[in-house]
């Protein structure tokens, strides 16, 4: 079972991997397209003159256009397939492991890291089916394949749990809801990048930047509650453990933190000023944060502490 | 390109029915100011912030643990030994509260005025949300219907009054609730679905506040019954009094504690046993993650070590002290346990000193116990001497006999009055926001107006922040067309695609 969920582990990583180079090449060749007609009026002389691409290349152009498009839109395809593929993978891991070790992806770090890359996958696939943004891949995919590599590298040695671990519904619910709200986050994350790199009205080839915030937004008004019911379930816990619901535990605290950045940039974009790029901003602090939380029990230690 | 369908103008904070506004007050007086302050968007997020900012400062420095400031001498021992880390911005962090930022008064501060700027919003948004729920404005200007993000409008061969009977039942089979409102101009009808959304603003927020107030209450010492021992030991085979007015006391039956083959541990268990006013009213095996409560006082496994049964006799006889001592505190340089009683009659306290677990000191051997003696309320003990299990010795005119080890569970004894408030509060917390977010008020306004062939509908709804609405919206239309045409070759006119009624 170990094994087996050793080798999803690996094939998941390679698909990840294989839908990066799709949307990279799908970028590239988009870019070359658009670049093809100036390059060849540039050739003919100078009656094109300071006209650009647009509408001029179209005798010339045209058929080089309908040829790359054709193969940047398959591969787009073979990209989502990819992701698609890389989340049964995933998830045959995370499965085969919790037969294995009979408790949910909290163990340790490398559990923990796996299912993160699982939820940003989860995420990113509804929102592509739901938006046709696949740009946000760019961003999402390499996050996804960082933890994976980063999993791999903690090794995945199956540690029995200590008492205070020993809880096995209640903290499954509070990992899977946690690693739903984290996916939904990493997509609000590369929504708000993407909005940031652009102007005001948006930039050739790259989604706009209404629909990003409006992704970017989606995002988080699904993975805001999730958070909330994340931090809750953690309070009830440590009750039960530790006797009390909170004791600010540097975890704690920057989950508290989280949830308050993203709070704040539900607040931003309905308050004057913030609408656009500062709500964008609070995301990159957001997703931040999440990184934080996810990657502070390295170094500050706590009662989270379960990585050592 | 089909995303560009879905797309809507980004949001400039002023709506059409002016639900997220700002207040409309003016500042005339001081009041009026500080209550526009409050009620400020802006003011509630740089709060917001503000709040991340301390939580920051508190994930990335060291904090003191808790209750230690109120120990001047052992906070200062505390504070030079982050030294090394912080360097010379020790004092500094030191003089700004950093190392207790969750005590500190920037900390208090924010969260007071966080907590007065939730319940002002709440206060002046709750009479408008009851307003657009149950009193809603069931006609609009000609300006909405032209400008409106979602708008229809739709001829159809029937009469007006038809019309509107029609597009009525296909609301409510959308599930949406109807109000109609006739003036001379036309018909206007008013629909609405998830009225009581909204109202998730308000819950998630007051029990925002309702969570803060039960953490004040858990934190506020001596609240109604609310105690907390975190120290709390019991030697296997004593009954130890919980005090703190509960008349409880508690008996360990027995204590393990479980290895896994790798040495990390697997399982701690207290065997307790538990007496009101002396009587057993309840029993039950004590684990991490397994608390026994009774009457709201819960009592959590929270460390365990050894005991040492001592009994102290007098010249002639009488037993003075005859219960286990906790070897349960770590010495500084970790190499002793000790543990400590008290004789009130004879005005002694006795230090019992052992060596810790896996440590070996030359001088307190396997089986021995080094007695300090002390008159009450000195540093310098009469009287010091390393006593072997099961032989009497006599010092300083008393006979002090080390029995036996024993075992001993530590527990977390605590009632928390504040708890409950944050249980519901939290309940509440989650309620609130699956309502706000999933539950948006949608509303359509309709005017029907007669026209030469049979009647016009102008159909317009707000959008806001509710992109899921849209085909829907678009779903009803044509249902409300389908439904006034016998044929079904009539076309429909989508005025309102919203590409192209992005305003500014």
């Amino acid at each position: 079972m170990l094994k087996l969920s050793q080798y999803s582990l690996i094939a998941g990583l390679m698909l990840v991997v294989l839908a990066l180079v799709c949307y990279i090449a799908v970028l590239m060749l988009g870019r070359s397209v658009r670049r093809a007609p100036v390059m060849e009026h540039a050739g003919v002389g100078a009656r094109v003159g300071a006209g650009t691409s647009t509408g001029v290349g179209t005798a010339v152009g045209g058929t080089a256009e309908e040829v790359a498009a054709a193969g940047p839109r398959s591969l787009a395809l073979y990209g989502t397939y990819f992701t698609r593929l890389s989340l049964a993978f995933l998830t045959a891991c995370l499965v085969f492991r919790s037969i294995e070790t009979g408790h949910g992806p909290f163990g340790n770090q490398y559990e923990f890291a796996v299912a993160f890359g699982w939820g940003i996958i989860a995420a990113y696939i509804y929102f592509e089916y739901r938006y046709h943004v696949r740009t946000i891949g760019l961003l999402v995919l390499p996050i996804t394949a960082g933890l994976l590599v980063y999993a791999m590298t903690v090794g995945d040695t199956a540690n029995p749990l200590v008492p205070a671990l020993q809880q096995n519904l209640l903290l499954s619910i509070h990992v899977a809801l946690a690693i739903i709200a984290y996916g939904a986050f990493a997509v609000s994350f590369a929504a708000g990048v993407l909005y940031l790199i652009q102007p005001a009205e948006g930039r050739r080839g790259l989604p706009k930047p209404a629909l990003l915030d409006e992704i970017g937004y989606r995002a988080v008004i699904f993975g805001f509650p999730l958070l909330t019911m994340v931090v809750v379930l953690g309070a009830v816990w440590a009750q039960i453990a530790w006797g009390t619901y909170w004791s600010w535990d540097p975890k704690e605290t920057a989950s508290l933190l989280t949830w308050l950045v993203y709070g704040a940039y539900l607040h931003a974009r309905v308050a004057r000023g913030w609408v656009g790029r500062r709500a964008s901003w609070l995301l990159m602090a957001g997703f931040a944060c999440v990184l934080l939380t996810f990657f502070g029990n390295l170094f500050f230690g706590g009662l989270h502490s379960y990585a050592k | 390109m089909s995303q560009d369908t879905r797309t809507r103008p980004a949001e400039t904070g002023e709506s059409l029915d002016g639900l997220d506004d700002g207040a409309s007050v003016a500042a005339s007086d001081v009041t009026d100011r500080i209550w526009r302050f409050f009620i400020s968007m802006r003011t509630g997020l740089w709060l917001i912030l503000a709040l991340g900012l301390l939580s920051l400062v508190g994930t990335l420095l060291v904090q003191a643990p808790a209750g230690m400031t109120a120990d001047p001498q052992a906070y200062a021992a505390w504070v030079a030994s982050v030294k090394p880390k912080y360097g010379g911005w020790t004092p500094v962090l030191n003089a700004l509260g950093f190392f207790s930022i969750f005590t500190s008064v920037w900390f208090k501060a924010i969260t007071v005025l966080l907590t007065t700027s939730i319940l002002a919003c709440s206060v002046n948004r709750a009479p408008r949300l009851w307003k657009l729920a149950f009193h809603p404005r069931a006609r609009m200007g000609e300006t909405f219907f032209k400008h409106a993000p979602l708008r229809a409008n739709l001829l159809l061969p029937t009469g007006p009054e038809v019309a509107v009977e029609d597009a009525r039942e296909v609301l409510q089979a959308h599930h949406f609730r109807t109000v109609t409102d006739p003036d001379e101009d036309g018909l206007n009808l008013y629909a609405d679905r998830f009225r009581w959304g909204p109202f998730g603003t308000v819950l998630a927020h007051l029990s925002f506040v309702l969570i803060l107030l039960g953490f004040f209450l858990s934190q506020a010492t001596g609240f109604g019954s609310g105690f907390k021992d975190t120290n709390f030991t019991a030697p296997v085979g004593s009954r130890v009094q919980v005090g703190h007015g509960t008349g409880l006391s508690v008996e360990a039956k027995s204590f393990t504690d479980a290895y896994y083959p790798d040495g990390s541990p697997k399982d701690f268990a207290s065997d307790l046993v538990l007496y009101k006013n002396g009587v057993q009213v309840e029993r039950q095996t004590v684990r991490v993650n397994h608390p026994m409560t009774w009457d709201g006082v819960s009592f959590y496994q929270s460390f365990f070590g050894v005991a040492a049964a001592m009994q102290v006799k007098d010249a002639a006889g009488k037993t003075l002290y005859g219960q286990a001592v906790p070897l349960q505190f770590q010495s500084n340089d970790g190499k002793h346990s000790l543990g400590e009683f008290a004789m009130t009659d004879k005005k002694l306290t006795v230090q019992v000193v052992g060596a810790a677990s896996g440590q070996v000191d030359p001088n307190i051997k396997a089986g021995q116990v080094e007695l300090n003696i002390f008159q009450a309320g000195t540093d310098t003990p009469i009287a010091t001497k390393v006593v072997d299990q099961g032989k009497p010795a006599t010092i300083a005119g008393l006979t002090y006999t080390f029995e036996r080890t024993r075992s001993f569970t530590g527990l977390i004894v605590a009632r928390d009055p504040g708890a409950i408030f944050v249980w519901v509060g939290s309940t509440l917390l989650v309620l609130g926001l699956f309502l706000v977010f999933f539950f948006p008020h949608r509303r359509i306004w309709l005017r029907v107006r007669k026209t030469s062939s049979g009647s016009e509908i102008l159909l317009a709804s707000t959008m806001r922040r509710d992109s899921a609405f849209e085909p829907k919206f678009h779903q009803m239309v044509t249902d409300i067309q389908l439904a006034g045409t016998p044929s079904s070759t009539t076309d429909i006119q989508l005025a309102g695609t919203p590409s192209s009624t992005t305003e500014k």
